[in-house]
């Protein structure tokens, strides 16, 4: 049986095309990615070797590297503390009924695995000035007219963008029900005997949820906020259909567009590698920082 | 003794009007999920005119024309057919080589093996972002953009973290006994697999299958960067078209994400318990 097991062949054979694919597809490319972004790389020139300038020019010069950065962290942080706040509470409310408990899980759970690009496209018109909520609003004469509503995601004024804004609660709408699975999943793992046990000292329903539950759910509470961290930043779909491409300018970008758009619209290749190259940095550290403070070992 | 059940009757009586508010503050936040969704279809199902005049009303008379031109205009037809090919070959082959992967992380013995786990974990935290240039550069001179070849791979690569994730969970359930009389009846390490390994990580394959089509219907970025043939195009790119300002009928553009959503729907309401186990079951231990 040992021999059988120790096997060095079969090893071999059994982990060869998952590790070769990975090697080829992931580890190689960033390798080149990081060497891609010293380079001066245009589509259909030779590359040039060019330092940090890359670095130099997307921390200093560009603007709209400056609102990606700011959107994209924006993003980040909304979708950790919603998602977590809104989360929580939903899987804390959930675990507490009884009847149609599977239901509520269900339809809070859809939108995830809707595709983005299309929910993207129903808000987009839900949000349009002249349709949608505006009209909404005006039929119940909140508004004068439609057109004078909240220009939703077309007005470009102040720190953080009302359309940046708006597509972040969309987000939050989508993918939610993500966060609220994996605590529920957490909370209905938890020994039923600790809470008799709390009953029995007369805990309340509040002091049982801050005193044992949170605790106990700690763990997942990391996975769940390195999760929303990572599938923030790179936060793609909605923000490319909700906002028509070029509308808003350099205002409303988010790391992934603005690398899409120097890579593949003005095929600066170099310089989109060095923006994905942030990205990833990005996306290390966040899941390091969170597992480092969030997380504590799994209690038993 | 009176005082006492009086307590107990008031108590419920409060329990029940928490959860009166716990169910209506449930039913509303389920209208605004799936209040979005019913309004799409109606919609679809319009005419533009009517639209921009009252947006909120039943259609008086349904427009399938919406659809049919959706489906062949905007090459909706071409594109769903598409996505199931490229869906199903990286479902197949993902769930082979991760289950592969995993028998040998979580049965067989070898050194390197937690190693090569965290290798393969390190995946989940990669953005695609971060190696869709240098893949599109290589993939242009292999000749390999514009083929659906070309996204299967990628796709294949990226849905393999969770799936050697949440396999190694299942084989290591397993219990050895069952390989040991195995191997006592003289299997070989390669039927082991396939006859005791396979059949009893059954929900694990499902769950992992699920996760990757899911997944893998609604990928966007990579399909847009390497796919520009429009005979090519899979959904969520297909989609994009219906964008922007002057893209005016909205009723197709309705009708063109309804086509878009439908088959997720429908997988979602068949498996919903499995997506949701297989979900939990990959990060619970994490």
């Amino acid at each position: 049986m040992d021999k059988l097991l120790r096997n060095k062949k079969a090893i071999i054979l059994f982990i060869a095309p998952a590790f070769i694919l990975f090697t080829l597809v992931l580890l190689i490319p960033i390798c080149k990615a990081v060497y891609y972004s010293f380079c001066n790389y245009k589509t259909l020139h030779p590359i040039k070797f060019i330092g940090v300038d890359n670095y130099v020019k997307l921390f200093t010069k560009d603007r709209a590297m400056r609102a990606a950065l700011k959107n994209s962290i924006f993003f980040m942080v909304f979708s950790i503390v919603t998602q977590f706040i809104m989360g929580l509470f939903l899987a804390a409310l959930l675990t507490n009924i009884r009847r149609g408990r599977n239901l509520f899980k269900n339809i809070y759970y859809l939108p995830c695995v809707l595709s983005s690009a299309a929910l993207g496209l129903l808000w987009m018109f839900i949000f349009t000035p002249k349709l949608g909520i505006n009209q909404m609003m005006a039929s119940f004469g909140w508004i004068a007219d439609c057109t004078e509503g909240p220009q939703w995601l077309f007005n470009t004024e102040g720190f953080i963008i009302l359309p940046i804004i708006v597509i972040s609660f969309v987000a939050l709408w989508q993918y939610v029900g993500q966060s609220m699975m994996l605590y529920m999943a957490q909370i209905s793992g938890i020994s039923s005997d600790i809470y008799e046990a709390a009953a029995i000292d007369g805990c309340t329903k509040t002091q049982v949820f801050f005193k044992i539950t949170l605790p106990l759910i700690r763990p997942m509470i990391a996975t769940a906020m390195s999760l929303n961290a990572i599938g923030s930043l790179k936060f793609f779909d909605l923000v490319y259909n909700m906002i028509p491409e070029g509308f808003l300018g350099d205002k409303a970008h988010v790391l992934a567009t603005h690398m899409y758009t120097q890579a593949f619209k003005f095929n600066k290749l170099g310089y989109g590698s060095a923006i994905g190259v942030v990205l990833l940095i990005m996306c290390l550290i966040v899941t390091l920082l969170i597992n480092k403070f969030v997380k504590v070992e799994a209690y038993d | 003794m009176s005082a006492k059940t009086e307590t107990i009757s008031v108590a419920n009586h409060r329990t029940k009007i928490v959860h009166g508010f716990i169910y209506a503050f449930l039913i509303i936040l389920a209208v605004i999920y799936l209040l979005p969704l019913a309004w799409v279809i109606i919609t679809s199902l319009k005419d533009d005119a009517v639209l921009m005049i009252s947006p909120w009303e039943l259609p008086a008379r349904p427009m399938w024309e919406n659809y049919s031109f959706a489906w062949t205009m905007g090459h909706l037809g071409t594109a769903t057919l598409n996505s199931f090919i490229v869906c199903t070959i990286t479902l197949l082959f993902s769930m082979i080589f991760g289950a592969m992967a995993a028998f040998a992380i979580a049965k067989m013995r070898w050194k390197l093996s937690k190693l090569v786990l965290t290798y393969f974990m390190i995946g989940m935290m990669i953005p695609v972002h971060t190696v869709l240039i240098p893949l599109f550069v290589q993939f242009s001179s292999l000749k390999l953009s514009n083929t659906l070849i070309g996204i299967i791979i990628p796709y294949i690569t990226f849905s393999l973290p969770i799936t050697i994730y949440i396999m190694t969970g299942f084989f290591e359930g397993i219990p050895g006994e069952l390989f040991e009389s195995a191997c006592i009846d003289g299997c070989s390490i390669f039927r082991m697999f396939t006859t005791v390994g396979v059949p009893l990580a059954k929900t694990g394959f499902m769950v992992t299958g699920l996760m990757s089509f899911v997944a893998n219907w609604n990928e966007l970025l990579l399909a847009m960067v390497f796919i520009s043939k429009e005979a090519k195009k899979t959904l969520p790119v297909s989609l994009t078209k219906f964008v922007g300002p002057y893209h005016t009928n909205y009723c197709q553009m309705f009708a063109a994400i309804v086509i878009a959503v439908i088959p997720t729907i429908i997988v979602y309401c068949v498996f919903a318990n499995q997506i949701v186990e297989g979900l939990t079951a990959g990060a619970v231990k994490g």
